[in-house]
């Protein structure tokens, strides 16, 4: 298990998170390779089915990183992705995907080293749950 | 369609790409995948040279889209599409793949750095694969100004628009125009005349052909969006005609008084008033509910007096409407009320004021005519001056306003001008003077003989009776007995500002103030475009930062809206495919900018791209896979988590 390396596939919106990862990276502040960015506009843009994708397609673990409450340059589309994710994240659990692969949180375009720390503890927490099985289940499943 | 073919530029960044990442490795990767037209590596692609390159090798070589691998979009995506327009390439097929912040600059590990920098190129070059040219799209703009709001603020934001040319209107609520600022009677700490200050201003506007002023009026609708909104308003009858020139010679014949609200209640006036001589507009005002003409019919009194013959009472309310290019929200202030903190003896105990009220009655255009009295009549010989009264208090108002020490000093400057040998005393806890002349200020009210007493707890400040007087008790100091208590308070919201916001649809922050676009880049734009927050509504501020707000406002709204001039709208819209739309609305619901109408007719909605930021919340809402995201598509996305993810 020390061997295994997951892939971590981030959401990011352009306004907040995705400032503060090039605020980190314009610092030198490195982060686990596993973690890699798609920008959206706003984390309001985040489909719950680009999380099943990300996990169908194999990534082990799903961030949906936007502004921090109140502070959207979209005004409220956080809130609305706040709402959406919070009952997808039920239903994760549900369809037998650990909570720990999953995660909403919020990082300000000034908040470099919380993007390090965030990235980092994915990566640690991912490796922890090790790959992702319910896809080899799924896929014995439907053969 | 035939595969796109797409050329991959990697930009070595001088060492900073290069030195982490094996470009080379890289390069070979796509060597051979298909839909590549060329890869070239560049030493600094940003550089004239290298945009040179990238110019003359689309020219040149015709690619339908490129891939630039090298910095992250917001420093040079702009750039590249620039270039690649220059070429003849649409701006929407250039992708970058930020292979520098995302990959060199955060990978110490060479191998681990070039393994994730052919992921996010892999990315890139499948979602370039996808991108559908976006065209440039602009509207026609009305450049007029609607300002809501006559006091220092909107007076300025409307002459600054109005002196270059613009239409302008304001719309104020009060009967003419000054708001706050005009009830003052110094303002400090150069301790100017506000009255003066403003006259010459109110007059520029009164003369001034782009201005138009209504006032007894309120907004009652604002509709569409930048560059092209509709103001409503409702114009409360005024029983008076504009040939009213404020002579008041009705004044003396009106059997009826009031509370003259301009004093704060301190006063009286009749049922037929002006807020104060020389106002603008100059027209007095016949109050409906207490004039003898409408409650009994017993009395014509004014018509009589009118030298103008400008009484008329058979004027009604109005609907008006006016159109404009931009808002300019300018509704000030109310001072936050100490009667919340019962302690503080304000509306219990007599000669108990705030400091507004001590300033009407220090003004000399006041209902004491400049003389600061108790309610016997006399002159009060101690003053004490409580700072923060109801400020840093879940009470009252729970932040520092930052202006009102600078007030509550001024106190002591007025009362010693009016009562030789008035004792003041100021208590306080922590003193906020911004700025050098407001410091020096401070200091020479001090050497003046305001005496100055810091409390321990603000929140036990207590002031009670004793006898004639008053004594104020405040932890950490030696009680003081005084005449006078004046109450220093901090300014809140004015009370219709959440009601506006609505109407606006613009955003207010936690303490009730218009929320900013952007609090340190726009902090004068509200939270919809077009609509603008100068003035105190934006947040406290003194008089210098009303009016530069106003300024930033109106100049903000200048450069955006030329006449002739065509305003640029968001490229990056949401989209609505009419044959998968069912009509259920979803996305109305949680579109943040009332973007989304829907037409009955159809049973469909529609995206107006006008008003459409692009954030593409109604994309991931939409239960039909109706709603896209123009550049954002789910196909775009899903081929760049296939990049990221298989490299």
């Amino acid at each position: 298990m020390d061997n295994f390396n997951p892939v971590i596939v981030a959401f990011v919106c352009n306004w907040c998170s995705y400032s503060g990862a090039d605020k980190a990276g314009g610092q030198k502040l490195d982060y686990p390779a596993n973690v890699k960015l798609i920008r959206v506009m706003c984390s309001g843009r985040v489909d719950p089915q680009f999380v099943m994708q990300a996990f169908r397609e194999g990534a082990d673990g799903v961030m949906v990183l936007g502004c921090h409450p109140g502070d959207c340059h979209y005004r409220s589309g956080n809130i609305k992705t706040l709402r959406r994710f919070a009952l997808f994240e039920k239903m994760l659990a549900q369809l037998g995907i650990e909570s720990g692969r999953f995660k909403l949180d919020w990082v300000a375009a000034g908040e470099s080293k919380r993007f390090q720390e965030v990235a980092t503890q994915m990566t640690e927490t991912v490796k922890k749950l090790g790959s992702l099985s319910i896809r080899g289940y799924v896929e014995s499943e439907a053969a | 369609m035939n595969q796109k073919k797409i050329a991959l530029f990697l930009c070595r960044c001088g060492a900073n790409i290069a030195g982490a990442v094996d470009l080379d490795t890289v390069a070979a990767r796509f060597k051979d995948k298909s839909g590549i037209a060329l890869i070239a590596t560049h030493d600094l692609l940003c550089s004239p040279a290298g945009k040179k390159f990238v110019e003359e090798t689309i020219a040149g070589k015709k690619p339908d889209g490129i891939v630039i691998a090298a910095c992250s979009p917001k420093m040079h995506e702009k750039t590249f599409r620039d270039v690649a327009g220059r070429a003849g390439m649409n701006l929407a097929q250039v992708t970058m793949a930020n292979i520098r912040e995302q990959g060199a600059w955060v990978t110490p590990d060479k191998n681990e750095a070039t393994q994730k920098a052919i992921a996010l190129i892999s990315a890139a070059l499948g979602r370039g694969a996808l991108h559908e040219n976006l065209e440039a799209r602009s509207m026609e703009c009305n450049t007029d100004v609607v300002v809501i709001g006559g006091g220092v603020a909107g007076i300025e934001a409307a002459l600054m628009a109005a002196n270059a040319g613009r239409k302008v209107t304001i719309i104020e609520k009060d009967i003419s125009l000054g708001g706050a600022v005009i009830k003052t009677e110094e303002v400090g700490p150069s301790m100017e005349c506000a009255p003066c200050l403003l006259a010459p201003r109110l007059a520029a506007v009164r003369d001034n052909p782009n201005i138009r002023v209504v006032s007894n009026a309120e907004v009652t609708d604002v509709l569409g969006f930048f560059g092209n909104f509709t103001v409503r308003v409702k114009k409360a009858a005024r029983y008076v005609k504009d040939s009213c020139i404020g002579c008041e010679a009705c004044f003396e014949v009106c059997p009826v008084s009031a509370p003259n609200a301009f004093h704060l209640g301190l006063g009286a006036k009749k049922a037929i008033y002006t807020q104060f001589p020389g106002s603008v507009p100059a027209a007095a005002v016949i109050n409906r509910a207490i004039c003898k003409h409408f409650t009994d019919g017993s009395c014509d009194a004014c018509v009589a007096a009118c030298p103008f013959g400008a009484i008329d009472f058979n004027d009604g309310d109005e609907s008006l409407e006016f159109t404009a290019g931009a808002v300019i929200v300018a509704t000030g202030f109310a001072n936050v009320n100490p009667s919340s903190i019962p302690a503080l003896g304000y509306g219990t105990l007599e000669n108990v004021v705030t400091m507004p009220e001590f300033e009407r009655m220090a003004s000399s255009n006041g209902p004491l005519s400049g003389e600061i009295k108790l309610k016997n009549g006399t002159a009060p010989a101690s003053i004490a001056v409580v700072h923060c009264a109801a400020s840093l208090s879940e009470h009252g108002a729970a932040y520092c306003s930052g202006v009102c020490c600078m007030t509550a000093v001024k106190a002591g400057e007025l009362a010693r001008k009016k009562i030789p040998g008035v004792t003041v005393v100021n208590i306080h806890d922590r003193l906020v003077f911004e700025g050098p002349a407001a410091q020096e200020f401070y200091r020479e009210q001090q050497s003046k003989g305001t005496i100055f007493c810091k409390t321990s707890d603000l929140a036990h400040v207590a002031v009670t009776r004793a006898g004639d007087k008053l004594a104020v008790s405040a932890p950490g100091t030696a009680p003081v007995t005084v005449d006078m208590v004046v109450l220093s308070t901090g300014m809140g919201p004015s009370p219709g500002s959440n009601v506006m916001a609505d109407i606006l649809d613009a955003d207010c922050d936690a303490a009730g103030f218009f929320k900013p676009d952007h609090a340190i880049l726009h902090p004068t734009g509200s939270t919809i475009d077009g609509i603008y927050a100068a003035g105190s509504c934006a947040s406290p501020c003194d008089v210098p930062t009303a009016i530069t707000r106003a300024q930033a406002a109106a100049g903000d709204a200048l450069a955006k809206l030329v006449p002739g001039r065509k305003i640029e709208l968001e490229i990056m819209t949401g989209a609505i495919d009419e044959d998968k739309c069912a009509g259920c609305r979803l996305c109305i619901a949680v579109c943040p900018y009332k973007a989304i109408t829907y037409d009955a007719q159809k049973n469909k909605s529609i995206v107006n791209e006008i008003i459409c930021r692009g954030c593409g919340t109604c994309a991931a809402t939409c239960p039909g896979g109706a709603a896209g995201a123009k550049h954002f598509t789910n196909a775009q996305i899903y081929a760049e988590l296939g990049g990221v993810i298989h490299g």
